[in-house]
């Protein structure tokens, strides 16, 4: 379960004189467990912003975050321990082996060598990685390396899981088998946040949908909700309505 | 579902883990590791050989093979010309009068076609039959270092001759040539034979060890930081629980484990060059304890450079940015060399051994002549240079505190 509670975020100008730019303004929504929130909006909208606030790598200006009704500020570490997280960035490296990759964020989380054998084995049958588990990961496909990304996340079978835009630069196979593995962890009961651009996608998957355009949240519910607030009967036109332009929606 | 499996963290668990997995990550690189690794000690027998046995031939060349030199007004000065053949300084066959002659000889010294040449005056035979004394001119160019034997050569050679005369002419009427020597100088140098012969290694040897242990381990030190974000792993990996303290330190303990490796390789390099080599190389101290003292000036250096160098990546915008900086620290090694050649001191005084490179320099110069430093010297050194190492040290997990570090342009 996580909770964003009026998130704001300031980045200073480029220019001593310049103003600061708000990336992030009066962000809140909350992640329940065993659903899919998805954080909907288009490039440069503050997603990306607002996911390193709750995993903790950035300090927000004013709100908090709560993860499992502890508040990240206090205590970060513990905040990390129960997230997973697939960052915007998501360099693998590439003189180790995919399962060295994953063996080494295990260790990081504290975790045995059999705990870590364990993890892998159950991830790599999840994402489908047996064919290139052992192989350097120099010369991965796009797909590869974010399974390999994924699964390091998910080593220490985390309860909270953020993923920022996983399907990026996926084929339509890759990506079906990401959607599904999505849906196994909500069906595990684990609260999963991804935040993505494509709106067929947050809509095919999520079972809440935050909108967010400009570092504000301009609207947030369920699918059904979300049409009924637009008052539009077809998702797509109502996220057009609800953003105000069709500006980066459509992939 | 079960709670998570992540344990609280263990900040020295942590470091091991990042220590290992970035020395395994680096030692899969061959051919960087060959680089980082082998460079130091392959150039020192290349460089100690080399340059021991240019010195050598330079000497050889210049002392002893016969002079070819251009002679004005030679025709002037039969006995002069005849002696300075004896002694192996011959003249040049040369056309045209003393003062075309002149002219060529001025003109073939500023352009570093010949190095010496001798203009004997034209009054010369007045003069010396009259008993005054009868001019002579070397010609050189004072900043061509080439020249400095040859003409070192020459004066000594007509200076030689100008007494053996003077004496006789002395005898010739009668009086002791020694009364001419109202004070008899001597010299008594103590120099011991092994720091006179160590000279030129005793500029060069400490800069070239300041630099490998400085410097050594740069190439895994920024890659480990701008590398690895500039790569897009280091927002991932600052994402775990573990502590950015451990993640800084496991990362600068493996950079500062390679380059001490590479140290020691230079160092076994450098005995081993040391008992081969003859000559002047053959004085310095290469005793075992010698090799260990080294050792233990050099690794502070190895720290200082890890942590200033980690220090720069986290702040630098990219790889590149970080890699500029190599070219300024390259200078910080040389800095008290230059200034030392200019302003020799006493390596005596305790404040030089606060101070960073210079310390180590006197320290170096000390090992390597075979003498000892005294207890507070060591004690000023080490507290210093640790001291400045571990400053360095919490400047760099400052900056990995940062918010912006792990967020890549």
């Amino acid at each position: 379960m996580i909770v964003a509670d009026h998130l704001r975020k300031t980045f200073p100008g480029k220019g001593r004189k310049d103003p600061p730019v708000i990336a992030v303004d009066d962000v809140g929504f909350e992640a329940r467990d065993g659903e899919i929130t998805g954080l909907l909006g288009p490039n440069g909208a503050g997603k990306t912003t607002t996911l390193r606030m709750l995993y903790t790598l950035m300090r927000p200006e004013a709100g908090r975050v709560l993860v499992d009704g502890v508040d990240v500020a206090a205590d970060p570490e513990a905040a990390r321990r129960a997230l997973g997280v697939l960052p915007d960035a998501r360099g693998v490296y590439k003189r180790l082996s995919a399962r060295e990759n994953i063996a080494y964020f295990g260790e990081l989380h504290g975790l045995s060598r059999a705990q870590v054998e364990e993890r892998t084995r159950i991830l790599s049958a999840a994402l489908q990685m047996d064919d290139f588990l052992d192989r350097r990961t120099e010369g991965f496909s796009q797909g590869q390396r974010t399974k390999t990304a994924i699964a390091r996340a998910l080593v220490h079978d985390p309860k909270n899981v953020i993923l920022d835009e996983p399907t990026n630069g996926l084929d339509v196979m890759t990506t079906r088998g990401l959607r599904e593995f999505l849906r196994q962890l909500r069906a595990e009961g684990r609260c999963v946040i991804f935040s993505s651009h494509i709106m067929q996608e947050v809509a095919a998957l999520c079972d809440r949908i935050v909108v967010i355009a400009h570092g504000r949240v301009v609207a947030q519910g369920t699918p059904q909700q979300l049409r009924a607030q637009a008052g539009e009967d077809n998702l797509e036109d109502a996220f057009v309505r609800l953003i105000g332009s069709e500006e980066g929606l459509l992939a | 579902m079960n709670a998570t499996t992540s344990k609280p963290s263990n900040g020295i668990g942590n470091l091991w883990t990042v220590l290992r997995k970035e020395l395994r990550d680096f030692t899969r690189d061959r051919r960087t590791l060959a680089l980082t690794l082998l460079i130091g000690p392959l150039f020192y027998p290349v460089l100690l050989f080399g340059i021991g046995k240019l010195t050598a031939l330079r000497a050889q060349t210049q002392l002893e093979k016969p002079l070819e030199i251009y002679m004005a007004g030679a025709e002037g000065a039969p006995n002069l010309v005849a002696w300075l053949a004896g002694q192996g300084i011959r003249a040049k066959a040369d056309a045209g009068d003393a003062k075309t002659l002149e002219a060529r000889i001025d003109a073939a010294i500023r352009n570093q076609s010949e190095d010496v040449a001798l203009v004997i005056g034209a009054d010369y035979a007045d003069d010396w039959r009259a008993g005054r004394p009868a001019r002579v001119t070397v010609v050189a160019d004072s900043t061509s270092r080439n020249a400095d034997l040859m003409v070192a050569r020459v004066k000594a050679t007509l200076g030689a001759y100008g007494q053996q005369v003077g004496a006789l002419r002395l005898l010739a009427r009668g009086i002791d040539p020694s009364i001419t020597r109202a004070v008899g100088v001597e010299d008594r140098d103590l120099a011991t034979p092994e720091a006179k012969r160590g000279l030129l290694l005793s500029v060069l040897l400490p800069l070239i060890m300041m630099i490998f242990a400085f410097l050594g381990g740069a190439a895994i030190t920024l890659d480990a930081t701008a590398g690895e974000r500039e790569r897009q792993s280091l927002e991932p990996l600052l994402a775990t629980p573990a502590p950015r303290w451990a993640i800084v330190s496991g990362k600068m303990l493996a950079a500062g484990a390679l380059g001490v490796l590479g140290l020691v390789l230079t160092l076994l390099s450098f005995k081993f060059a040391a008992t081969v080599a003859s000559g002047s190389l053959g004085a310095l101290d290469v005793s075992v304890p010698a090799i260990l003292k080294l050792l233990l000036v050099l690794l502070p250096l190895v720290l200082l450079g890890t942590a200033l160098l980690t220090f720069l990546a986290a702040g630098a915008k990219s790889l590149k940015e970080a890699q500029s900086h190599m070219t300024l620290l390259m200078f910080l090694p040389m800095l008290p060399a230059y200034a030392l050649m200019a302003y020799p001191l006493k390596a005596q005084a305790l404040w030089q051994y606060a101070v960073p490179f210079l310390a180590q320099n006197q320290l170096l110069v000390k090992i390597t002549r075979g003498e000892a430093a005294t207890p507070a010297q060591w004690g000023v050194y080490l507290v210093c240079a640790f001291g400045l190492a571990l400053l360095l040290w919490l400047g760099a997990v400052w900056r990995y505190r940062q918010e912006k570090l792990a967020i890549s342009a």
